[in-house]
């Protein structure tokens, strides 16, 4: 998500500064009253350097017009002494800073995301929108915290110090000190109030903004096509139209958004006139010393400029905002929750029963009544066509989310009642798609088993049929992947993630279509890997190559999110059902050859 | 491959040079606005002088002028705010519209490699990120060195021991702030990498999440991402301890306030300094630090854009596909496909990928190419469209050197249907329709019909009009191939170029694409890229690559006689399709 998104999402509704105050100390954890301290202490400094500025009234009292150095002096003093404290107490509250509690803070934060990441449903993540999502905001959103005192600052120097020299000017000329105390204060007020048309410009832009990449992604990606095709030229005009809206929308986004700044800024300025005005007016009058006027424009005039960069830097109050927000919705997710007592399966026999669920995105349910036995040591197939439900059911043996109804019992205790870390332990997975870490390779094998020695990791490579193409590597074991990337292909990744599984040794292995993205050569040695992997386990797996499980202990044949039919491949033939019917299909696919193309008459099979 | 002249990478401004005019008027604006903004408080001086003269007199022509000049100062500064922000749009138009183009004048090859995930995020992303810069920085800029030059004059005029005094103040600051900045210079790199480092092991945690809770003992996966955390937290704290001394010293140091208001009192109370200079040299002087700190935190941005500049520029400096001009371009006689040895290396001093290719493919016969994973056959098939240029030899396409062909002639020859299927945001019938825009809707669904994608297509809500991708229909990845391969058939182009697809999604679509493939290729020259060698049996001609090179040609049963690469693929092939989990029992 990119960063004019956040805010537009944050300026939609503003969190009111106590929220954000009460959400920033609870970001903080043990660090809250040092933060606290912090930037209260802002706020001091921020109050003296009011009253240090407002020590010019009285020294020009005593300089202008008749000067007069003794009556001069002690102001100075005085005025240097606060402006010292200023600087001193400031010193100790940035400290937060550039001691590096916020640097530890945020780091801690970080941390804690990154437990939280692990024990929330899995569900949570397997959205890949969500999941890019969540990455940025582990990356980035607890880095916009580190801005926190920087902003704090700026607000205090904006708010605090027009507030504090106003209070003094009272003592000098109640009639100014209010006009002073009722303006700059409420700049603030004023913008906050108007930010929502800030937000609104902002949205119009985040919109337009995304067009113009979805645009952009698509021209990229088609461009092979397109010039396939002969038609660049016309699919290009349509980018460029897309690209030309959107510079139209950023000048009105434009427009829209600056309003407030614009607002705030004739307010600021007339802001300024009306001091020196109303000011003139009591000099001539001969109720004001002309020398408080000249103290106040001293002080006024450098009003703007904290007041600008205020607004300048008010986004990131925003991302702040929102960014504490959203650390505060991740944290909340609540764990699955863990059945009491704790139990260890005794046995690896896995029963689904009455098992129903559905995505909590889905309306309706993805599985229903599943009810199923996988005996010890047995080989259990899930078969059916894709968005069927096949994954959810090994997901859910995995715990990556809770079934709504029925149970999954694992040794007859539920998944539920056995600890996290011990079902990880019960359970192997090969998936189609491998995930390998920038590590080295031995890494990426140890990974199942921390403790396991080298010669472990060797022997468990050596059953996957991996050995020999990684003694073959450059620094053999020690090659980090991300250094040969593309150089290992699909099998040999394949390989690489079924010693990983091997050398975890776990009784149960889930095979998720492992060979589906292979070519024949790699799928020879990967089969030959598998069948070492699944050697005296309790086996479940996901084909589409129906021949390659026609030899299971049982079918399941799961169309729509319910088992339809079940039991061995025989018998699923001979019951001339839906695994037949997919069979015959399969069957007439794999006698396909080229030749056919040129006699039409043998299409006859696909009718 | 020509050779890539590597121009070196333009600077901030002159990747502004399309809008250069308009960023100077902006400049120039904001500068003025600021003069005005000294010219303000010089006024306001002038009216406290006359106040200090004639007490009981409105001081009208110095109020009027500050009113004069405030409102100049505030109309020029939004002028010059407005002259650069659009700008600024105006410069993302320009580059986003050359780059698209650029892009259509590449070798297929360049956008292959390099991604178009990469490449649309130059195009938005690195783009976008010139916006602040051009934006809102150029009048910044303009700020920061007309105040300083400005007030130092205005000072020199009113007093010069004080201009001086406050020349010193702010070198002492200066000199400060950059010293913490030079430090920063080699920390900015260490900081960047364990930033970036940090990125990737969360992008990494989130990703492999599924993965790493099947091996999460508690311990091992958790680490690598704590690892990049800590990484980043002591290099942070390190700069911290190296830099934030200078820097925090510099941000007090650098206000004159304390020295003016000392000495200018000093000298007022000795009458060697009028009041009201005095108040000018406070009203002018003070705002001189502020003016100046923009230009600190302006070098790191600038350091920033840089990097998205650097990237926008190597793909503009990327060089063009050679066309040969209008004049001497040829067309193609037949549909026959001839290598003639040919060299291939992606790079100028890469390995060879292809050596030495020679075969020829008859006009309306089936070819196969096959052989193990890496062995260059889909490099071969790439090269007949021009992905990338050979390095030596040449291939002609119905006896004419693609080079020597227009790319509108040459893809009027050729048809693919790649593996990765690329379906546009709009209706199936106009993906089925992309490129023909005469074709008929007749045309259109006979060309689905024939490609076993009609039934399916009826089933929809829409038909023919519903439109594909992200608020539309979600489709398998055997209906996308079906559809692309209905984009072939309407197409009808005589030369077939085949990349056959490894993973059907399920065995129902398996055989509908199997039947699809049937059509398209019905009297076509077709090339073939085959990975499962039952498909192949009775092609005209089969081609076995290993290694970079041909090593053996001839039809299945010559090939399967010469016990050589071919045979054993074959056997591969046989044992693979015979294999079956024998389950934990076995």
């Amino acid at each position: 998500m990119s960063a004019p998104q956040h805010i537009a999402q944050a300026a939609s509704h503003i969190t009111p500064l106590r929220e954000t105050w009460r959400l920033l100390m609870q970001a903080a954890r043990s660090r809250a009253p040092q933060l606290r301290a912090s930037l209260i202490g802002l706020c001091v400094a921020a109050a003296v350097q009011g009253l240090a500025l407002a020590c010019l009234m009285p020294l020009f009292q005593a300089l202008i017009p008749n000067p007069e150095w003794s009556a001069a002096f002690p102001w100075l003093l005085t005025m240097m002494g606060l402006m010292l404290a200023t600087a001193v107490i400031r010193w100790w509250a940035q400290g937060f800073d550039y001691r590096g509690d916020m640097v530890r803070n945020t780091h801690e934060l970080r941390s804690e995301l990154g437990e939280q990441l692990r024990r929330i449903p899995l569900e949570m993540l397997q959205d890949k929108r969500a999941g890019g999502v969540n990455a940025t905001l582990l990356g980035n959103v607890d880095e916009t915290l580190s801005y926190t005192l920087t902003v704090a600052n700026m607000m205090a120097t904006a708010l605090v110090t027009p507030i504090a020299v106003a209070l003094a000017a009272l003592w000098f000329d109640w009639r100014l000190g209010l006009l002073l105390l009722l303006v700059f204060p409420l700049l603030i007020p004023l913008y906050r109030w108007r930010r929502p048309a800030y937000g609104r410009g902002m949205r119009m832009l985040v919109e337009a903004n995304e067009r113009a990449s979805a645009d952009i992604l698509e021209y990229t990606q088609g461009l092979p096509v397109l010039r396939a095709a002969c038609c660049v030229g016309e699919r290009a005009e349509r980018l460029q139209a897309s690209v030309k809206h959107l510079e139209v929308i950023q000048t009105i986004g434009e427009k829209k958004g600056a309003k407030p700044n614009l607002i705030l800024a004739t307010v600021m300025e007339l802001a300024i006139l009306s001091v020196v005005f109303v000011g003139t007016l009591f000099v001539v009058q001969g109720t004001l010393d002309v020398a408080i006027l000249a103290a106040l424009l001293v002080i006024v005039v450098r009003f703007g400029e904290p007041l600008a960069t205020f607004v300048l830097y008010a986004k990131i109050i925003d991302l702040i905002e929102s960014a504490l927000g959203k650390i505060n919705a991740m944290l909340r997710i609540k764990p699955l929750q863990q059945q009491v007592p704790i139990q260890t399966p005794q046995s690896y026999e896995v029963r689904f029963e009455d098992v129903g669920f559905s995505y909590a995105r889905a309306g309706e349910a993805t599985l229903s009544e599943l009810n199923a036995q996988l005996p010890v040591h047995s080989l259990t197939a899930l078969v059916g066509p894709s968005g069927s439900g096949k994954t959810t059911v090994t997901r859910l043996l995995m715990r990556h989310a809770d079934p709504q109804t029925g149970r999954i019992t694992i040794g007859g205790v539920d998944v539920r009642a056995i600890a996290p870390e011990q079902l990880n332990a019960l359970i192997s997975v090969v998936f189609q798609d491998v995930y390998l870490f920038d590590d080295t390779i031995l890494a990426n094998i140890r990974m199942a088993r921390p403790d396991a020695s080298n010669e472990e990791v060797e022997r468990a490579a050596r059953a996957a049929h991996c050995h020999d193409f990684i003694s073959r590597l450059p620094a053999g074991y020690a090659t980090r992947v991300g250094d040969i990337g593309g150089r290992l292909s699909g099998g040999e990744r394949q390989r690489i993630s079924i010693a990983r599984a091997i050398l975890k040794n776990a009784p149960i292995v889930i095979l998720d279509e492992p060979t589906a993205a292979l070519d024949t050569e790699s799928e020879v040695a990967v089969q030959a890997a598998i069948d070492a992997l699944v050697r005296d386990r309790t086996v479940i797996v996901i084909a589409h190559r129906l021949s390659t499980i026609a030899a299971a202990d049982q079918i399941l044949v799961i169309d729509g999110g319910r088992m339809v039919e079940s039991g061995q491949h025989a018998e699923l033939l001979a019951s001339n059902g839906r695994y037949a019917c997919m069979w015959q299909a399969q069957q007439s696919a794999k006698n396909w050859h080229a030749g056919m193309a040129r006699c039409p008459d043998e299409e006859a099979f696909v009718s | 491959m020509r050779k890539v002249d590597r121009v070196d990478t333009p600077g901030v401004w002159s990747i502004m040079r399309p809008v250069q005019g308009q960023i100077r008027f902006a400049m120039v604006l904001a500068g003025l606005a600021t003069a005005a903004t000294l010219g303000t408080l010089c006024a306001l001086a002038w009216a406290v002088h006359e106040l200090l003269q004639q007490p009981g007199q409105w001081p009208l022509p110095p109020l009027l002028l500050a009113v004069v000049l405030t409102v100049l100062a505030y109309v020029l500064r939004l002028a010059g705010f407005k002259q650069s922000h659009y700008a600024a749009f105006r410069l993302e138009t320009r580059l986003r519209t050359d780059l698209a183009e650029h892009l259509a004048r590449l070798p297929l090859g360049y956008l292959h490699q390099t991604g178009s995930g990469a490449l649309a995020k130059v195009m938005m992303d690195d783009v976008k990120a010139l916006h602040i810069f051009v934006a809102d920085s150029t009048p910044l800029y303009a700020r920061a060195y007309v105040a300083p030059v400005l007030t130092f004059a205005l000072l020199w005029v009113l007093d010069w021991r004080l201009a001086l005094t406050t020349a010193v103040v702010l070198a002492v600051g200066i000199g400060l702030a950059s010293l913490a900045m030079r430090t920063n210079a080699d920390m900015t790199q260490r900081y960047h990498l364990a930033s970036e480092n940090v990125s990737k092991a969360v992008v990494e945690y989130v990703q492999a999440m599924p993965v790493v809770r099947t091996f999460d003992t508690g311990t091992s996966t958790f680490r690598r991402y704590q690892d990049a955390l800590n990484a980043f937290v002591d290099v942070t704290l390190h700069w911290y301890r190296i830099a934030g001394l200078s820097s925090r010293l510099a941000q007090i140091l650098v206000s004159p306030l304390p020295v003016l208001v000392w000495l200018g009192a000093w000298l007022v109370s000795r009458d060697a300094m009028t009041a009201t200079t005095w108040l000018t040299v406070l009203l002018v002087g003070t705002g001189l630090a502020e003016s100046l700190l923009p230009l600190m935190s302006l070098k790191h941005l600038v350091a920033k854009t840089q990097m998205s500049i650097h990237r926008i520029h190597e793909v503009l400096a990327e060089p063009d596909l050679p066309i040969p001009n209008m004049a001497q371009a040829r067309v193609p006689g037949d549909a026959s496909v001839r290598f003639e040895h040919v060299d291939f290396r992606y790079s100028e001093d890469g390995t060879l990928v292809l050596q030495d290719i020679s075969f020829e493919v008859p006009q309306g016969s089936v070819t196969a190419l096959v052989g193990p994973s890496g062995a260059g056959k889909t490099t071969v098939a790439r090269l007949i469209p021009r992905f990338w240029d050979v390095s030596a030899g040449s291939i002609q396409v119905g006896g004419v050197d693609v080079r020597e062909m227009l790319p509108e002639i040459l893809m009027q020859q050729v048809a693919f249907v790649f593996q990765d299927t690329f379906l546009f945001a709009d209706t199936i019938a106009n993906n089925i329709r992309l490129g023909l825009t005469g074709a008929t809707m007749d045309q259109v669904v006979d060309a689905a019909r024939a490609a076993q994608v009609h039934d399916f297509i009826m089933t929809l809500p829409l038909g023919y009009d519903t439109p594909v991708g992200e608020r539309g229909v979600f489709l398998s990845g055997g209906q996308r191939q079906r559809i692309t391969i209905a984009r072939a058939i309407l197409q009808d182009r005589p030369i077939l170029v085949l990349d056959e697809a490894t993973a059907f999604a399920d065995p129902e679509n398996e055989a509908a694409l199997v039947a699809a493939l049937s059509h398209l290729m019905r009297g076509k020259t077709v090339l073939m890229v085959a990975h499962r060698l039952s498909t192949i049996r009775d092609a005209d001609q089969i081609l076995v690559f290993d290694k970079g090179t041909l090593q053996e040609q001839g039809r299945h049963e010559q090939l399967v006689a010469q016990n050589g690469v071919y045979a054993r693929l074959w056997r591969n092939y046989e044992q693979a399709q015979d294999w079956a989990l024998a389950g934990g029992r076995a």
